[in-house]
C-alpha cells in the first residue's frame, strides 16, 4: 500500500471540505525500464521512477483534477485544497470519509528479468531481421517494461490496490532497393513480464517485420476505387477500435458527438457482428484487476448480434446516466483524470472459415496489416492505412500492394459485413484520446465489407 | 530545494556512482486547463511535478536514468542506475556534453500577467470563446469543447564541463471545437490559438473561427477523383511541415531515415519554399534561451528558396559530423535524453495576400481539415490524408466537400507549392502561411 488509510482518508476529507459530490485520490508509483536497439548497437538504456497522485473532485456537472507528484501528506493535502478552492459555489461541510478495507488484485507471477536478459532478447530480434538479407537497411528494436502500483480511494468508500506489469517489444525495419525506401512494423505486448518474450516469439517477431518491409518493395501501387475489401484475423482489431468502439465510449455518446448516441435495443450493425470488451482476458496488453477508478474488471457486451447492447462507461458519466461503472474508467497516469476507454476490444469470431471468405470474393483486396487510422465519432467517417496489403482475383490472393487506404463510415461498414470468420487475431497499440495514451489490445476474426473506398497512389 | 543546488547534487551523486561525466536535467512543470461546454465549467486540471534526469558516461557509453521523488536516496539510486544502464549500451566517441557558452537571458519568456490573473477571469476567458461560437451562427448546435490552457516551467541544467543555465518561461492559449447542423448535415470546425502573452488571447476570434470552419462545411459533398491545385491555408500547411520536420533533422540523416540524406545543397522544393527554425523568435511558443541540453537557441535557415541548407543538430549529431550543435537539443521531459527536433519551424511567407493566390487558381481545393495526419510514414514522407474542404472553381469558393483522399510525398510535395502568402500564422510550434499547391490527384467517390 503506497498510502496509509487514515491518511487517504484525511486526504479526501480535505478535498470535500468546501462541497463537491465526490473526491477520490489515485496514487501511483511506476518503474519502468526501456532498451532501444539502432544500427547494431544499443543506443539507450534508461530506467526511471515516476511518481505521484492524482485529485479528482466531481460537483454537479463539473470535474476538477489537481496532480502532484509530492507524496508527503502536507503536499497532498495541498494538492486537495486547491481542488476545493476551484470550486466555484462553496457548500462548506467537512465530511467524514470512512474506507472499507482495501481491495487488492490477486498477484501476478511474472519473470523480472535483469538488463543482461533484456539486451539478448533485444539482439535475438535484430539478428532475426538483419537475416532478410542485404535490402535490409536499418532494424530498429525497443524492449519495454513497467511495473505500476495504484492505489484509489474515493468518499464513498471505495480502496482498491492494482499491480499492473507490463512488457513490450517492437520491431521496425527499413529496407531499400535504389531510391526506394520502405518499412515493417512489429510490435508484441502484454500484462506479463519478461516470459511473454520466448525465444520463439522474438524471433518471429523479428522475421516477421523484415518480411514485411521486403514484401513492400516488390509491391505494386494499389488500384484506387470502390472494392470488396477482406480484412485478415491477423489484421487485428484496428478498425474495430476506431471505427466502433471510439463512439461506444460513454463521455462521445453523452456529448451528442457519436452515431450510437440513443440507439441502444437498435440494430446498429449486421447480425453477424458481436463486438466485446474485456480486460478480464489473461495477459491481454489491455488487462487489468481493477481499472483506474477502482471498479472490478469485466467483461461488457456491447453490441450482440448487430443489436446495441451498451455504452462503457465509467464512473462520472455512468453517475451522470444513471447507469453504473462497466470498468472503463482509464488513465495514462495520475497526470490525468479517467474517462471512459477501451481496454481489450473485439469482434467475435463467426462461423465461416478464412479461406472460404477469400475463395467467395471474385476481386478485391486483401488487408492483412492495418496501419494506423483515424476517425470522426460524429459522422464515424475513417481513414486507415493498410500496412500489409494484397489483390484477391479470382477468389485467389495475388499481388501484394502498397499505399492503400481505406476511406469508409464505421457504421455502415458494420451493417455492410456480410462474411465473418473463424479465426481472431490479436494486435496491440496505445490508445490516444485526449492527449492520453493507454495500452489496449483489440482483435477481430477475418471479415469481409462488401464495398469501401480504396485510396491508392495515383 | 533549489534547482540549481539539485542539479550539482545530481552531478556529485553521478559521479560518486562512478560516472567519468555527467549532466543532470531538472524541470518543474505547472499547468492548467479548463475546459467549459454549454456555458458551464466542465473540467478543470491542475498540476504541479518536477523531477530530475541524470545522463551520465562511463567508458564512453552513455547511460540515462530519471525520478520524480527528489529524496537523496531516490536521486543515489537514479544515480546507481544510470551507471549501470551505460554498461549496456554501445560505446560512442561522438558522446560528450557540451561546453558552456554564453546565452542569453532576456530570451525566457515569462508574461507575469499569466500566473497573475485569477482562476475565475480564466473560466471566463473559456466561456468567452464558447459563447462567440454560438453568437456567431445559429446553426452552431453544439459544443464539443472549448478551453483555456496555460504552462509554466522552470529549467535547470548543469554538466561535468562546468555548464550551468537555468530559466523560466510561460504560455497559454485556447482552442475550441464545435458543431454545426443544417437539414440532417453536421460538421466540425476547430479554432485555435496560443502565446506566450495573455494580452495577445483574443476568446471571440477563436469562437468565431471555429464557427466558420464548422458552418463553411455544411452541405459538404463528396466529388469525383479529379487533379485539383490544393490551397493549404496554415492550419493545414502547418500539419504538412509537421510531417516533413523530422527528415530536417541531422538524426534522421544518420540513421539513414530521411529523405534528403546526402542531398545538402541540392534543390528540394520550389523557389516559393524557405524553411526556417528559429528558437529565438520573440514570441514563439518555443523560444528558449539554450535547448536540452545547454547549447544556445539560433536562427537556422534549412531550406532557402528550395535549396536543401542545413539540418536541424544536438550535441551528439554534431559531433559525429564535426559541427556545431544549432541548439535543437530538445526535450520535453525530465524522463529521457535530449533529441533532435525542431523549435519554431515555419515556411517563410511570401508577399501576395491569400485572397489574390485563391483568386488565381482555376480547380481547387481549399482544405480545411485532414484526417490521419499521424499516420504518414515519417521515414518515406508517403502520407494519404483524408481531407474536407471547400471547392474553388474559377478563383471563387464554391461548394463545400467531403470524404475526399489526398495521397502522395510530403518531400515531393515541396517541388510542388506554387506559391507562399503573405499571411504566416503559427499552431503551436509550426507556422506557415497559405500555400498553393499542384495540381494534384484528389481521390473521391
Amino acid at each position: 500500500m503506497l498510502l496509509t488509510k487514515g491518511d487517504v482518508e484525511t486526504v479526501l476529507g480535505e478535498a470535500l471540505a468546501g462541497g463537491g459530490d465526490l473526491a477520490e485520490v489515485f496514487v501511483e508509483r511506476r518503474v519502468t525500464s526501456t532498451i532501444a536497439l539502432e544500427g547494431q548497437r544499443i543506443e539507450r538504456a534508461n530506467s526511471g521512477l515516476d511518481q505521484g497522485a492524482g485529485i479528482r473532485l466531481l460537483a454537479d456537472e463539473s470535474s476538477i483534477y489537481v496532480f502532484t507528484n509530492d507524496l508527503s501528506l502536507t503536499g497532498l493535502k495541498a494538492a486537495a485544497q486547491a481542488a476545493s478552492a476551484a470550486l466555484k459555489e462553496k457548500t462548506p461541510g467537512r465530511k467524514v470519509i470512512q474506507l472499507r478495507p482495501e481491495l487488492a488484485a490477486r498477484p501476478l507471477a511474472v519473470t523480472r528479468g535483469d538488463l543482461a536478459a533484456k539486451v539478448a532478447v533485444v539482439f535475438t530480434a535484430e539478428k532475426e531481421a538483419r537475416a532478410g538479407g542485404d535490402a535490409i537497411r536499418q532494424v530498429m528494436v525497443s524492449y519495454g517494461d513497467s511495473e505500476q502500483e495504484v492505489q484509489i480511494a474515493n468518499s464513498k468508500g471505495m480502496l482498491a490496490a492494482d499491480r499492473r506489469y507490463r512488457t513490450t517489444l517492437v520491431v521496425n525495419v527499413v529496407a531499400g532497393e535504389g531510391n526506394e525506401v520502405q518499412t515493417g512494423y512489429e510490435s508484441l505486448g502484454g500484462t506479463a513480464g519478461l516470459e511473454l518474450l520466448t525465444s520463439d516469439r522474438v524471433r518471429e517477431l523479428g522475421a516477421r517485420a523484415a518480411r514485411r518491409a521486403l514484401l513492400l518493395l516488390k509491391a505494386r501501387p494499389a488500384p484506387a476505387g470502390r472494392m470488396p475489401v477482406v480484412l485478415a484475423g491477423e489484421a487485428g482489431g484496428t478498425m474495430i477500435h476506431e471505427a466502433c468502439g471510439h463512439g461506444l465510449e460513454a463521455d462521445i455518446v453523452g456529448k451528442e458527438m457519436s452515431v450510437y448516441a440513443g440507439k441502444v435495443g437498435q440494430r446498429v450493425a449486421s447480425e453477424l457482428v458481436t463486438v466485446i470488451d474485456d480486460p478480464t482476458l489473461p495477459g491481454k496488453y489491455g488487462s487489468f484487476s481493477f481499472d483506474d477508478e477502482g471498479t472490478p474488471a469485466q467483461k461488457t457486451v456491447l453490441i450482440e448480434n448487430g443489436i446495441l447492447k451498451t455504452y462503457m462507461y465509467d464512473l462520472e458519466w455512468a453517475r451522470r446516466h444513471g447507469k453504473d461503472s462497466t470498468g472503463n474508467g482509464r488513465r495514462q497516469s495520475f497526470h490525468f483524470p479517467p474517462i471512459p476507454r477501451m481496454t481489450n476490444t473485439y469482434l467475435a469470431a463467426g462461423g465461416t472459415p478464412p479461406e472460404e471468405i477469400i475463395a467467395r470474393t471474385p476481386h478485391g483486396l486483401l488487408v492483412k496489416r492495418m496501419g494506423g487510422g483515424q476517425v470522426n465519432p460524429t459522422t464515424g467517417d475513417f481513414v486507415f492505412d493498410v500496412a500489409e496489403g494484397y489483390l484477391i482475383e479470382n477468389g485467389k490472393v495475388t499481388v501484394p500492394v502498397r499505399g492503400a487506404t481505406l476511406t469508409g463510415n464505421g457504421p455502415r461498414a458494420l451493417q455492410a459485413v456480410d462474411l465473418v470468420g473463424t479465426d481472431l487475431g490479436f494486435a496491440i497499440g496505445t490508445c490516444g484520446k485526449d492527449g492520453q495514451g493507454v495500452p489496449v489490445a483489440d482483435a477481430q476474426p477475418t471479415i469481409r465489407i462488401p464495398e469501401l473506398v480504396v485510396g491508392g497512389l495515383l | 530545494m533549489d534547482p540549481c543546488e539539485l542539479v550539482e547534487t545530481g552531478l556529485k551523486l553521478s559521479h560518486r556512482a562512478g560516472a567519468d561525466e555527467a549532466e543532470a536535467f531538472f524541470l518543474e512543470h505547472s499547468s492548467l486547463a479548463i475546459e467549459v461546454r454549454g456555458g458551464k465549467l466542465e473540467t478543470l486540471r491542475q498540476s504541479k511535478e518536477r523531477g530530475i534526469g541524470l545522463r551520465v558516461l562511463k567508458g564512453g557509453s552513455l547511460g540515462y536514468a530519471f525520478t520524480s521523488d527528489l529524496s537523496s536516496s531516490a536521486l543515489t539510486e537514479a544515480a546507481q542506475a544510470a551507471v549501470a544502464n551505460a554498461a549496456c549500451v554501445t560505446p560512442d566517441e561522438a558522446r560528450l556534453f557540451p561546453a558552456p557558452a554564453d546565452w542569453d537571458r532576456a530570451l525566457a519568456q515569462y508574461d507575469p500577467a499569466i500566473a497573475g490573473t485569477p482562476i475565475e477571469a480564466k473560466i471566463d476567458l473559456a466561456l468567452g470563446i464558447e459563447q462567440a461560437a454560438f453568437a456567431h451562427d445559429r446553426r452552431i448546435t453544439k459544443s464539443e469543447r472549448a478551453a483555456y490552457e496555460e504552462g509554466e516551467y522552470q529549467v535547470a541544467i548543469a554538466n561535468s564541463h562546468g555548464l550551468k543555465a537555468g530559466y523560466r518561461g510561460n504560455f497559454c492559449g485556447g482552442y475550441a471545437w464545435v458543431v454545426a447542423e443544417e437539414a440532417g448535415d453536421s460538421e466540425t470546425g476547430s479554432g485555435l490559438f496560443y502565446t506566450t502573452k495573455l494580452g495577445e488571447l483574443d476568446a471571440g476570434a477563436i469562437g468565431r473561427e471555429a464557427a466558420h470552419e464548422a458552418v463553411r462545411l455544411l452541405g459538404a459533398k463528396p466529388i469525383p477523383t479529379q487533379k485539383l491545385a490544393l490551397v493549404l491555408p496554415p492550419q493545414a500547411a502547418t500539419q504538412f511541415l509537421g510531417i516533413l520536420a523530422p527528415a530536417l533533422t541531422a538524426e534522421a540523416v544518420q540513421k539513414k531515415r530521411s529523405l534528403f540524406a546526402g542531398r545538402l545543397g541540392e534543390q528540394v522544393g520550389a523557389a516559393a519554399v524557405t524553411i526556417i527554425d528559429d528558437g529565438t523568435l520573440p514570441g514563439g511558443i518555443n523560444t528558449s534561451p539554450v535547448d536540452g541540453e545547454g547549447v544556445p537557441t539560433q536562427r537556422t535557415t534549412l531550406v532557402a528558396q528550395g535549396r536543401l541548407e542545413n539540418f536541424l543538430h544536438n550535441a551528439y549529431t554534431a559531433a559525429k559530423e564535426g559541427k556545431r550543435s544549432t541548439g535543437n537539443g530538445t526535450r520535453s521531459s525530465f524522463k529521457g535524453a535530449p533529441e533532435v527536433g525542431p523549435t519554431n519551424m515555419f515556411i517563410a511567407p511570401g508577399h501576395a495576400a491569400p485572397q489574390e493566390l485563391i483568386a488565381g487558381v482555376d480547380k481547387g481545393l481549399y482544405v480545411l481539415d485532414l484526417m490521419g495526419t499521424h499516420t504518414a510514414n515519417p521515414i518515406s514522407g508517403d502520407f494519404s490524408l483524408g481531407a474536407t474542404g471547400i471547392l474553388i472553381e474559377h478563383g471563387r469558393f464554391t461548394q463545400p466537400v467531403r470524404g475526399v483522399v489526398i495521397a502522395g510525398n510530403a518531400i515531393t510535395l515541396l517541388k510542388e507549392i506554387q506559391a507562399a502568402a503573405s499571411d504566416l500564422r503559427f499552431y503551436l510550434g509550426f507556422g506557415s502561411p497559405t500555400l498553393v499547391l499542384g495540381p494534384l490527384t484528389v481521390s473521391g467517390a
